[in-house]
């Protein structure tokens, strides 16, 4: 490996980048135009009070304590229903009759039947009994599912507290509503890590068909530059792309929406080993793909389920199990992973197994680069 | 003796069920400029980048420089100097930056000024290459098969769909080279072109050479005629043709051309006229050329088959 011909190499493309403003903007267009829109989405949701319509049918105090407790999380704005619902089958018509998308009903008996269990508990008896409250919602309502998940993991809080951990209740009100990350932190990381995917993909594979085109990888044969040297300007040529998009995110979501991430060595770490991974995927493309256009729909197929089935967009855990297990084999899901975890949680068993995933998939894929593409044709 | 710098033997390629070369032989030597001269599809690219060890042959044995294409690729690479078909370059790059970059991959200090000033290029210096018009990215190309000081330019139709004003500025860069003692190899499917600048010639199609020789020695070997045109001539010019035996055609406003096999009969010719008191406008003579020595040889025209215009 010859550093001067990797150095010569990347700083004509550098050049060739620098020169032409099309390729500019759309180096920095995509993340922007990606960041604004997730930024606007969500940062109205960070503000987001959600109405909650709530027929109390017990009216005892334990009914009313987790009515009040659910409208201290400053989620939800509690608007008691009264009288005119008198049942389950009440509650539903008043949904559709006043265009609601979902109704908490605690039903008769809730405060009896908690009080039971908490002195069972008190006294050391097992006991398998519940109380149950009702969420009635229009399941086609996006909203209603918002509110849903936020409901389910309060509960959850609540019943830890219940067997008798009551500072666990607190903690889990912390991660779930806490001030210091608003939505747009869990997003910020997703999108620089598809970004810097689709960049470093859609880059590699439209240079290098490009120029294999205008006959200039031929010329390129002729000279003592190796393919391993060419690879590796490419990459480091894409890095460059990827260190503007993901500066240009951060300096939005910062500037512009309260973006509030821990920056640490993970996260240039995570978008290195990004862009080897998917540089090598698209010279490697390019390799076995020789037309333009066939190669840009291979990187498209490659680049379509990861951006919708590893967590990017959509949460994995409302998946079906089989996708949740392909997503696991997905480089762009420990991308994401990792990412989240040094912008956000700083989870570090997540840390450990997406550098380690990426470290190996990045060699693999840069070995079988430089193994398998030649400059020689036939 | 001149040295014999390539040495092809027996060289084929096939391509699945089409055998673009044909089991080859020919020698390039030292200092001479070297004419691959073919039609569209005839096996010149497919040759060419075998020998520069771009492409693998099927079977054959190509020594360059005195080694062997499938063993010192690397050390072959750092002699010779290449100019693909259709030459192109990084648009964005400036000539001088462009020079540049491949000095550097060779690891060459060479003289980017002079090389431009060879080429003729100096004002185009500082231009981006997209801008350059089609015979200036040409000599681009050339420029940049010389930065390492090559032994062998390999020019693989180096003047196609040029002007004939920048086809002749390209010639006068390879007179050039050749006069600095470079070996040229030269493949074109302009007649012209091969006369103008080469030592020697080998004809190609269809995948066999079918002819292999100097310039003069091709045309004196498969097409000695000469061809004596008589311009505004009275009656009786046909009969002259007729009676020597020789193949003649009215051409209209007393204009003939008569195909005459040697110089003797050419002076016969213009004799006749002057003893039979036949007055004319002008005679032209003029020799075979490689053009009529390929339709002779194949039956077919040389030049932009399929071409429209
Ligand atoms: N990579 C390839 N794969 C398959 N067939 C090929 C390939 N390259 C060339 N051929 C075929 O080999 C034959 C010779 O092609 P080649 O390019 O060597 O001709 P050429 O003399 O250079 O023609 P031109 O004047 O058009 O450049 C043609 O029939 C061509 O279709
Ligand atoms: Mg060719």
């Amino acid at each position: 490996m010859n550093f001067k011909l990797v150095y010569a190499s990347l700083s004509i493309t550098l050049k060739e980048f620098y020169r032409s403003k099309a390729s500019m903007f759309f180096v920095l267009l995509f993340p922007i135009i990606l960041m604004l829109l997730f930024g606007l989405i969500f940062q109205d949701q960070g503000e987001t009070v959600y109405d909650l319509h709530v027929r109390d049918l017990d009216g005892g105090v334990n009914s009313q304590n987790i009515t009040e407790m659910l409208g201290n999380t400053e989620i939800f704005n509690i608007v008691e229903v009264g009288d005119e619902v008198g049942d389950i089958e009440d509650a539903k018509d008043y949904l559709t009759e006043h265009k609601l998308n979902a109704m908490l009903v605690i039903p008769e008996g809730y405060s009896d039947g908690f009080d039971a269990i908490m002195i069972d508990r008190f006294l050391g008896i097992p006991t398998n009994d519940t109380v149950d409250v009702v969420m009635i919602y229009d399941p086609a309502n996006t909203a209603a599912m918002t509110k849903i998940s936020i409901l389910n993991s309060i509960l959850d809080g609540v019943n830890k507290a219940a067997t008798g951990m009551p500072d666990v209740l607190v903690l889990e009100m912390e991660t779930t509503v806490s001030d210091d990350f608003d939505y747009i932190d869990f997003f910020a990381p997703g999108i620089i890590a598809m970004s810097v995917m689709t960049t470093a993909l859609f880059g590699t594979v439209t240079i290098n068909t490009e120029l294999r085109q205008k006959g200039i990888l031929r010329k390129l044969a002729t000279t003592p530059l190796s393919r391993s040297e060419w690879l590796l300007a490419n990459i480091l040529y894409q890095l460059c792309m990827a260190i503007l998009s993901t500066i240009s995110i951060i300096l939005i979501g910062v500037g512009l929406f309260d973006l509030n991430p821990h920056l640490n060595l993970f996260l240039p770490l995570f978008v290195i080993l990004n862009v080897f991974a998917f540089s090598g995927i698209g010279m490697l493309i390019t390799r076995f793909v020789k037309e333009a256009e066939s190669a840009h729909a291979a990187a498209n197929a490659i680049m379509f389920p990861m951006m919708f089935l590893s967590g990017t967009f959509f949460p994995l855990e409302g998946m079906p199990d089989f996708l949740q297990t392909f997503a696991k084999v997905l480089p762009l899901y420990y991308v994401n992973e990792g990412l989240r975890a040094a912008m956000i949680t700083l989870d570090e068993g997540t840390l450990m197994t997406s550098t380690v995933v990426l470290i190996i998939l990045a060699i693999v894929i840069f070995i079988l680069g430089v193994l398998l593409t030649s400059w020689k044709h036939d | 003796m001149p040295e014999t710098i390539i040495q092809v033997r027996d060289l084929v390629k096939q391509y699945d069920d089409n055998t673009a070369v044909n089991s080859i032989s020919f020698d390039v030597n030292e200092g001479e400029v070297f004419a691959f001269l073919g039609p569209n599809g005839a096996g010149k690219t497919t040759t060419v980048e075998i020998i520069e060890t771009i492409r693998t042959a099927t079977s054959g044995d190509i020594q360059i420089l005195g080694m062997d294409v499938n063993k010192n690729r690397t050390e072959i690479l750092k002699r010779i100097g290449v100019m693909p078909q259709d030459f192109s370059s990084f648009d964005r790059l400036t000539v001088w930056e462009t020079v540049q970059y491949y000095a550097r991959l060779f690891g060459s200090d060479v003289d980017i000024d002079g090389l431009l000033k060879l080429v003729n290029l100096q004002e185009e210096r500082d231009k981006h290459y997209v801008t350059l018009s089609g015979g200036l990215k040409q000599r681009v190309g050339i420029a940049v098969a010389l930065v390492n000081d090559p032994e062998i330019v390999f020019l693989d139709e180096p003047t196609t769909g040029l002007d004939p004003r920048a086809r002749r500025d390209v010639w006068e860069v390879v007179k050039d080279l050749k006069k600095r003692g470079k070996t040229i190899f030269l493949t074109t499917h302009y007649m012209e072109e091969a006369e103008v600048l080469a030592d020697d010639v080998a004809i190609i199609s269809k995948g066999d050479i079918i002819a292999h020789g100097s310039v003069d020695g091709l045309i004196d070997q498969f097409c000695s005629t000469i061809h004596v045109a008589i311009k505004g001539a009275g009656p009786g010019v046909k009969e002259i043709a007729d009676e020597m035996s020789l193949v003649s055609e009215s051409l209209g406003n007393g204009n003939v051309q008569i195909e005459a096999d040697n110089n003797e009969q050419v002076v016969e010719i213009l004799n006749s006229l002057k003893n039979k008191n036949i007055g004319y406008g002008s005679v032209d003579i003029r020799k075979a050329n490689l053009e009529e020595v390929f339709l002779k040889l194949t039956g077919e025209s040389l030049i932009d088959k399929g071409d429209p215009k």
